[in-house]
């Protein structure tokens, strides 16, 4: 689900580009973030607690926190809900702590 | 009722907890601890968290090793049910001139005269131990794998509670105001929660040791220095050792926890109480990053922070009692490296203070070591 209508903003949605999580193809839109892409899609679990495994999704909104941290083509701890999608963009869940080694 | 103890220690950090366990493990009764704060508010809890043995005095790499054994079966000595979360992964030390590359073959040579298991290594052997440094610069490096990180928290905690479970008396928000001497003699101390009577009194109150000195009449030459740090969030185990580069004043360190701390010396740091922090410190730290360990770039900041170093001017403590004022001590002045040298401390200041032989001689930690001028400058330090 997508706003389209807001009292006080203006979406302007750039064109419609292919982003991949976990494999899977999703339709999004340049301009709006991971988060955004994958909360339209239905997609609310982004990560998981390091301890509990406990599942964590869209928090704080403006890369503050920890909730969102996805891995993107190979980089770990990227934040989901101040990112911006990229055509063709591999996105998936990061379970435990990211590896800054993975895609070096 | 008249408030008396045997022995007031002032100062809640690993040192004075260190001291107030080891004088009750000795059998001393009626001991009290006072902290302005709580435990560990000060330098302690401030602190790089890092403990080595790799100095370039015979004293502090004999205090250093001696407490670093003393670390690697604390929470057994303690009986503390948690870990102090040691992770002994060693310190690799950069030298980045000819110079600094000769002070670090001393260093070594009196180092394993003293039984410390450092090795003496050009560039290659730094990258082989951590892969993501650049060592183009490099021109030796000294690695010893016994040093590394202890949560300073836990550490001070298991003191403090094997304290308390030994009778001391711990009062935290309790500010000392006054010292009282009459005659040459410790008398009492006066706090914001009123005064204790004692023929004892320790100095151990870190970063404002020279505050409290002053209030027995005492002047100590030290002063109190901002040292900024941060911390990074966590990620998989990546960095074995503490990286040090005295050249660029910058360490930095992977805890067990996974996160990364680091600092960068300033020596434009105010030297007062001020334990604010900049934005310029950021910048600073990013500099030395990109340049020795970029792979570590991408790393998001957490948070920072500052403590204050209460440096002394051979930047090695002062242990030990001051002639002509009966029951007052202190174990102050320790330059930025308290924290790793507290387990002996406390041995040592419980030693002195019941009148036993002390396990190392400290002789020459005296006050009066300044008025001699037998200074051995420590010259291994961030």
């Amino acid at each position: 689900m997508r706003i389209t209508e807001h009292p006080i903003l203006d979406f302007e949605r750039g064109p419609e580009i292919t982003i991949y999580f976990e494999g899977r193809a999703l339709r999004a839109y340049e301009g709006e973030t991971i988060a955004a892409a994958l909360h339209a899609a239905g997609i609310k679990v982004l990560s998981y607690s390091h301890r509990l495994g406990r599942p964590r999704g869209f928090f704080c909104a403006v890369g503050n926190c920890a909730s969102c941290l996805v891995e993107v083509d190979g980089e770990a701890n990227v934040r989901a809900c101040i990112t911006p999608v990229r055509d063709g963009m591999r996105i998936s869940r990061q379970r435990g702590k990211g590896d800054l080694r993975v895609g070096t | 009722m008249a408030d008396t103890a045997s022995v007031v220690i002032i100062g809640g950090g690993i040192i004075g907890c260190s001291i107030a366990y080891n004088l009750a493990e000795r059998g001393l009764r009626d001991v009290v601890l006072v902290e302005r704060q709580f435990l560990a508010a000060g330098s302690t809890g401030r602190s790089g968290a890092g403990v080595r043995q790799q100095w370039g005095t015979e004293m502090n790499c004999r205090l250093a090793r001696a407490s670093i054994k003393i670390f690697e079966q604390l929470e057994e000595m303690l009986d503390y049910p948690r870990s102090i979360e040691f992770k002994q992964e060693g310190y690799l030390i950069l030298a980045f001139t000819p110079a600094e590359a000769r002070q670090f073959e001393a260093n070594v040579r009196l180092q394993r005269s003293l039984g410390v298991p450092v090795t003496l290594m050009d560039a290659r052997g730094a990258k082989e131990i951590v892969p993501h440094l650049v060592v183009d610069r490099v021109v030796a490096a000294t690695f010893c794998p016994e040093d590394g990180h202890i949560n300073p928290f836990l550490a001070t905690d298991a003191y403090a509670r094997a304290a308390r479970r030994r009778g001391v008396d711990i009062r935290l928000w309790t500010e000392v105001t006054g010292i009282l001497v009459n005659n040459g003699r410790v008398k009492g101390v006066h706090t914001n929660r009123g005064f204790i009577h004692c023929p004892v009194v320790v100095n151990a109150a870190g970063p404002y040791s020279q505050l409290v000195a002053a209030m027995a009449g005492v002047d100590i030459p030290v002063y109190s220095e901002r040292h900024q740090i941060l911390v990074t969030e966590p990620v998989q185990p990546m960095q074995g050792p503490m990286v040090i580069s005295f050249h660029h004043g910058f360490y930095c360190q992977q805890t067990p926890h996974g996160s990364f701390i680091m600092g960068v010396g300033d020596p434009h740091e105010p030297k007062d109480f001020d334990v604010g922090h900049s934005w310029q410190f950021l910048e600073q730290v990013c500099a030395r990053v990109r340049e020795l360990l970029p792979g570590l770039l991408k790393l998001h900041l957490v948070r920072q922070w500052s403590g204050l170093y209460n440096i002394t001017p051979d930047a090695q403590p002062i242990l030990g009692g001051v002639p002509g004022l009966e029951g007052y001590w202190m174990a102050v002045g320790f330059s930025g490296h308290g924290f790793m040298l507290a387990p002996i401390t406390g041995k040592i200041m419980a030693q002195l203070i019941l009148g036993e032989q002390p396990e190392i001689d400290v002789s020459m930690l005296g006050l009066d070591r300044f008025e001699r001028g037998e200074l051995i400058r420590e010259p291994s330090v961030v």
